[in-house]
């Protein structure tokens, strides 16, 4: 594996340059395209809770995620400039180690795609409730059905009219914050206070460590990229850091005009914050800011986890099927439509908050790999020509982990508990492409037995009366006693199958 | 066919178990007064119901895939 990963750099290199791609992105631009990828219309609805849990130290919250994110990102810059063919999780975790732990990463990357699609689209859903009345999931699910049909026919993944929306967005942002330093000049001065004190604070990072992501959509562009073993690095890093200024300023502003306790009331606290220093005008200004940056993040968050299923199924661990890719257009759009079922799925429950939790939790353990894919690599590989590296190893990769899976202990449990069942399920597909479909059903047989005998007895002590049940239920005994035999029956097919 | 509906049985048993689980920890309709479960109760119940649910759905997909497979 380690003696291919000249062989892949090279040919990353090689690629990099026939991709048929005019080189024409410098340093800003690539920049640009960094802070354009983070912008969503989530990130700006989310920001109501988070402010609720942390009050005004939401300011210190924000910095903190951008220094946790900023950790990383060095880790992302150095593979990315060895792996210059990549520019995700998945193949980082892939070159360094292989096996469960790439596949394990790739499931995780897959599915925060996912649920970051979903958050993009209830976002942009919430934004433009502010001015008219309309329903959430179902327009949240309107706008992934869209996007999905615009990726089955092809977009263009970066360009000019990329880098002009991102300066839109951030010359609305720009006025936004210009108004409120205005009208602060006025006030008394800003005082820092946590109602949920520490706990709070670490929730609201934990809630807001998402806010960071989609810097690394520098590396995806790498094609168009002029110098792009120096550019990239310095674009994710600036970008990185452009970012924490960006969003701390909005945050300064907004918990500066209006008092945390109202702010965490509202599903748009930007546009209500906005209405507040410049009037109506303002507000749809800021709307209009939020819902480009919005529509633009599911654009490429359906893209992004399209194109992780398609690398999963390619590299043989998930079913041929989704690695097909259409006739017409040349796009994966069986891994697009797959995809998009799930997000649909998750955006029509509009529940906002569970799905930041299940985002970060994904992309935790996609931070997590990607610093141990950087250490492992700098051990096993130590003289591999390295365009750019990582400063402070290995204290700031080991302080990277640390901090994102300290934030794990913040995370809604039933987010975590969903997280076990999905790497159970990971676990699963895993041994069933390694180790064979007939071992694992017979496993699946005997547990099937097992639980099927279980219900059976717990049916026998209901019914007996050493268990009792309030409020009574009559038909319980009944219901147990078919769970039971749908068991054992499924137990006993399993077990019979032939090999 | 037995394999199918077999399949399919257990499969929506599993589906409505996590679809339980999710209404007990998020108390929808007020299920955890219904139900007398405590708040220390609540992660034990929620913990064996996914595991429950999960296995079932699985199990019940191995058994669908054969049904329709053998057509």
């Amino acid at each position: 594996m380690l003696r291919n990963l000249e062989k892949q750099a090279t040919e990353g290199r090689a690629e990099m340059g026939k991709e048929g791609l005019r080189r024409e992105l410098g340093l800003l631009r690539a920049t640009l395209l960094g802070i354009g990828g983070t912008l969503s219309a989530g990130n700006f609805v989310i920001l109501g809770h988070a402010i609720g849990l942390a009050g005004s130290a939401i300011v210190i919250v924000v910095i903190s995620c951008g220094i946790i994110s900023l950790l990383t990102m060095f880790s992302y810059c150095e593979l990315g400039t060895i792996i210059p063919s990549a520019g995700s999780e998945y193949t980082f975790a892939k070159v360094a180690y292989g096996g469960f732990t790439a596949f394990i990463t790739g499931w995780f990357e897959w599915l925060s795609n996912m649920f970051y699609a979903a958050l993009s689209s209830v976002g942009f859903a919430y934004v433009i409730s502010y001015f008219v009345p309309i329903n959430i999931p179902l327009t949240a699910v309107l706008m992934i059905i869209i996007f999905t049909i615009i990726n089955i026919r092809g977009a263009k993944e970066v360009g000019t009219t990329e880098s002009l929306l991102t300066l839109t967005v951030l010359a609305i942002l720009a006025i936004y914050v210009f108004s409120g330093w205005l009208q602060s000049q006025a006030m008394s001065p800003f005082e820092l206070s946590a109602p949920k004190g520490l706990t709070g604070a670490f929730q609201a990072t934990a809630f807001l460590f998402e806010l960071y992501l989609g810097a690394e959509a520098v590396a995806v562009a790498q094609g168009e990229i002029k110098n792009p073993e120096k550019t990239i690095p310095r674009a994710m890093i600036l970008s990185s850091l452009a970012l924490i200024v960006i969003y701390t300023t909005i945050v300064y502003v907004t918990v500066r005009t209006v008092p945390p306790d109202i702010l965490g009331e509202q599903a748009s606290p930007i546009t209500y914050v906005a209405e507040h220093l410049m009037g109506k005008l303002g507000a749809v200004l800021v709307t209009i800011g939020i819902a480009i940056a919005g529509l633009a993040a599911i654009n490429e968050a359906i893209m992004a986890q399209s194109r992780i299923l398609f690398a999963l199924s390619r590299d043989g661990y998930l079913p041929r099927a989704l690695g097909r890719t259409h006739r017409r257009f040349s796009t994966p759009h069986v891994a697009i439509v797959v995809s998009s079922v799930f997000t649909i799925a998750l955006a029509a429950t509009g529940f906002i908050n569970f799905i930041v939790y299940a985002v970060n939790l994904g992309f935790i353990i996609g931070f997590s790999t990607v610093n141990l894919s950087l250490i492992k690599l700098r051990r096993r590989r130590p003289r591999l020509r390295r365009p750019f590296k990582a400063p402070g190893y290995p204290i700031l990769p080991v302080v990277g982990i640390g901090t994102s899976l300290f934030l794990l202990l913040f995370i809604e449990p039933a987010v975590l508990i969903m997280g076990l069942e999905l790497s159970i399920i990971a676990l699963l597909a895993y041994y069933i492409r390694m180790i064979g479909y007939t071992r694992i059903r017979l496993a699946f047989g005997g547990l099937s037995l097992g639980i099927g005998g279980f219900v059976a007895l717990l049916a026998y002590l209901v019914r007996s009366g050493f268990i009792s049940l309030t409020p009574n239920f009559p038909a319980i005994t009944n219901i147990l006693i078919f769970i039971s035999a749908v068991h054992v029956l499924a137990g006993i097919l399993n077990i019979t199958v032939k090999s | 066919m037995l394999t199918t509906t077999i399949g399919m049985l257990q499969s929506v048993i599993g589906g409505l178990a996590v679809i339980f689980t999710y209404t007990l920890h998020f108390n929808f309709f007020d299920v955890q007064t219904m139900l007398n479960i405590t708040s220390e109760l609540l992660p034990l119940y929620s913990f064996a119901l996914i595991v429950f649910g999960s296995f079932s759905i699985i199990s019940g997909l191995f058994l669908l895939h054969e049904g329709f497979e053998s057509r």
